[in-house]
């Protein structure tokens, strides 16, 4: 395996809060990283970093082996870097189509009728097809970030990154995303969730990283993980979510 | 008072022609009005202060300042510069210049109305900032201040009687020089009430039913 993203002493502050202190990370091509962490411990902000939706005051991000400059490289990085949002961010003036063909027309320059090709295929791989020309408010939370996860993935990214793409949604609904995101990691796409679905961590994920008060705390494979967490903090996060 | 509807009967084709220019001065203020809108609308909310300082200066002044004297200050002052302009492009930069800074706040306000998360989702699939505000924000913030863009283009139809006092001959002048004829006030400065309101009315009505248009979508 080779390593596609490297984090390297990271850090943010929003204004004097200190949100990330010092992370590193690396990622293989083909993992799946689950990021779990109570609320407020930075998960997000390190995926909006990584993205670069967020600036950071110290550290330096590699994608494939190149730093990245965050003046420069970002409009690029992004269409490299897929990603997920809790709310979906699907844009409701838009079909569904039109919402999966805008971006990677305008910004990759492909023609109407390839984009639209290639959204068929993606819809039809979320089980969505029948929806191509329905505006988004007239789908299911579901059905709205399965949608939301063709439209990244319509940009070819080589990194797929998730903010607990099934926390806003019903239980029912849960089920149906997991499913298109356990498909995609076994065709190999490289992950970062951010999730509080513990079953998922288990059966999808390489490895399994904690997170507390903006550092890394712990990681490991998941079996390893569950099984017998080392760090005090890691216990007591685990007991308090696998109790109910 | 026979002699009052007689005159406005015999001089309403007359009232109309005043009118239509109304019209088009309104319309290409209108337009001018919303491109000035649009861009310091979306000034104001730059996060660079290069941007930000001057779209400030311009609606705080535009807003700050009476109409009146804008206008006089295009058409009789800027020849003093050596600018001169004719009546019809002076009043249509005034009325537009001026209309521009009320709509910069209410696009500014629209921009404001859209969640943080459409422009970052517009960024994260690799749009640069101008092709997310083109595509994802501004769409969206049109949609959302209809309304009041539909109020301040009526308020814009209604204030373009005062390019009157500098010649131009829309309907306000129209009915005067009636007036200076014919002395029958009254029931010509009630027609030309009469086809404001027309027109007005219209106005809102075409403002409602594109509403209800872009709502279905
Ligand atoms: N835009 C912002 N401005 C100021 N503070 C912020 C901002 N975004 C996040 N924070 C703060 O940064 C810290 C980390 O937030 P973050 O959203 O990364 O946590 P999280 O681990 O994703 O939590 P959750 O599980 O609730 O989503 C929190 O204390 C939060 O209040
Ligand atoms: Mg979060």
């Amino acid at each position: 395996m080779s390593e596609i993203l490297k984090v390297e002493g990271l850090h943010k502050y929003f204004g004097k809060l200190h949100v990330l202190r010092g992370i590193d990370l690396t990622l293989e091509k083909g993992e799946v990283l689950v990021i779990i962490g109570p609320s407020g411990s930075g998960k997000s902000t390190l995926l909006r970093c990584i993205n670069h939706l967020e600036d950071y005051q110290k550290g330096r991000i590699f994608f494939e082996g190149r730093l990245v400059n965050p003046k420069k490289d970002v409009n690029y990085l992004r269409t490299k870097i897929g990603m997920v949002f809790q709310h979906f961010n699907l844009f409701p003036h838009l079909k569904v189509i039109e919402n999966l063909t805008l971006a990677p027309m305008k910004v990759l320059g492909v023609s109407k009728e390839e984009a639209e090709k290639k959204a068929q295929v993606l819809l039809e791989r979320v089980g969505l097809l029948d929806k191509r020309d329905e505006y988004p408010i007239r789908l299911s939370g579901g059905q709205q970030q399965r949608v939301a996860i063709a439209r990244a993935l319509m940009m070819d990214p080589d990194i797929m990154l998730f903010d607990e793409p099934t926390s806003a949604l019903d239980p029912e609904l849960v089920y149906e995303v997991l499913e298109v995101m356990k498909d995609l990691a076994s065709s190999g796409m490289t992950m970062i969730v951010v999730t509080h679905e513990m079953g998922f961590a288990k059966e999808v994920a390489d490895r399994v990283m904690f997170m507390d008060s903006g550092v890394i705390v712990e990681q490991a494979p998941p079996d390893e993980f569950f099984a017998n967490p080392k760090n005090e903090r890691t216990k007591e996060f685990l007991k308090r979510i696998l109790s109910f | 008072m026979i002699y009052q509807i007689q005159v406005l009967v015999r001089s309403f084709d007359y009232l109309l022609i005043g009118a239509l220019m109304t019209l088009k001065i309104t319309a290409v203020s209108v337009l001018m009005g919303l491109v000035i809108g649009t861009f310091v609308g979306m000034g104001r909310l730059s996060k660079s202060r290069a941007f930000s300082w001057p779209a400030s200066v311009y609606v705080e002044f535009l807003r700050g300042t009476p109409l009146l004297v804008q206008i006089f200050l295009i058409y009789y002052g800027l020849p003093s510069l050596g600018l001169n302009l004719k009546a019809f492009p002076a009043a249509v930069i005034a009325l537009g210049i001026n209309s521009g800074a009320y709509v910069a706040e209410i696009v500014r306000a629209g921009i404001q109305s859209v969640p943080k998360g459409q422009y970052e989702a517009a960024r994260s699939l690799g749009m640069t900032h101008g092709q997310a505000m083109r595509y994802i924000i501004l769409p969206q913030a049109f949609r959302n201040i209809l309304p009041a863009l539909g109020n301040e283009f009526i308020a814009l139809l209604k204030d373009s009687s005062l390019v009157s006092v500098i010649g131009i001959t829309e309907l306000m002048k129209s009915g005067q020089i009636v007036i200076s004829r014919t002395f029958a006030s009254f029931s010509i400065y009630g027609g030309v009430a009469l086809i404001y309101f027309g027109m007005t009315f219209t106005l809102s009505r075409i403002v409602r039913y594109v509403e209800k248009r872009l709502a279905i979508a």
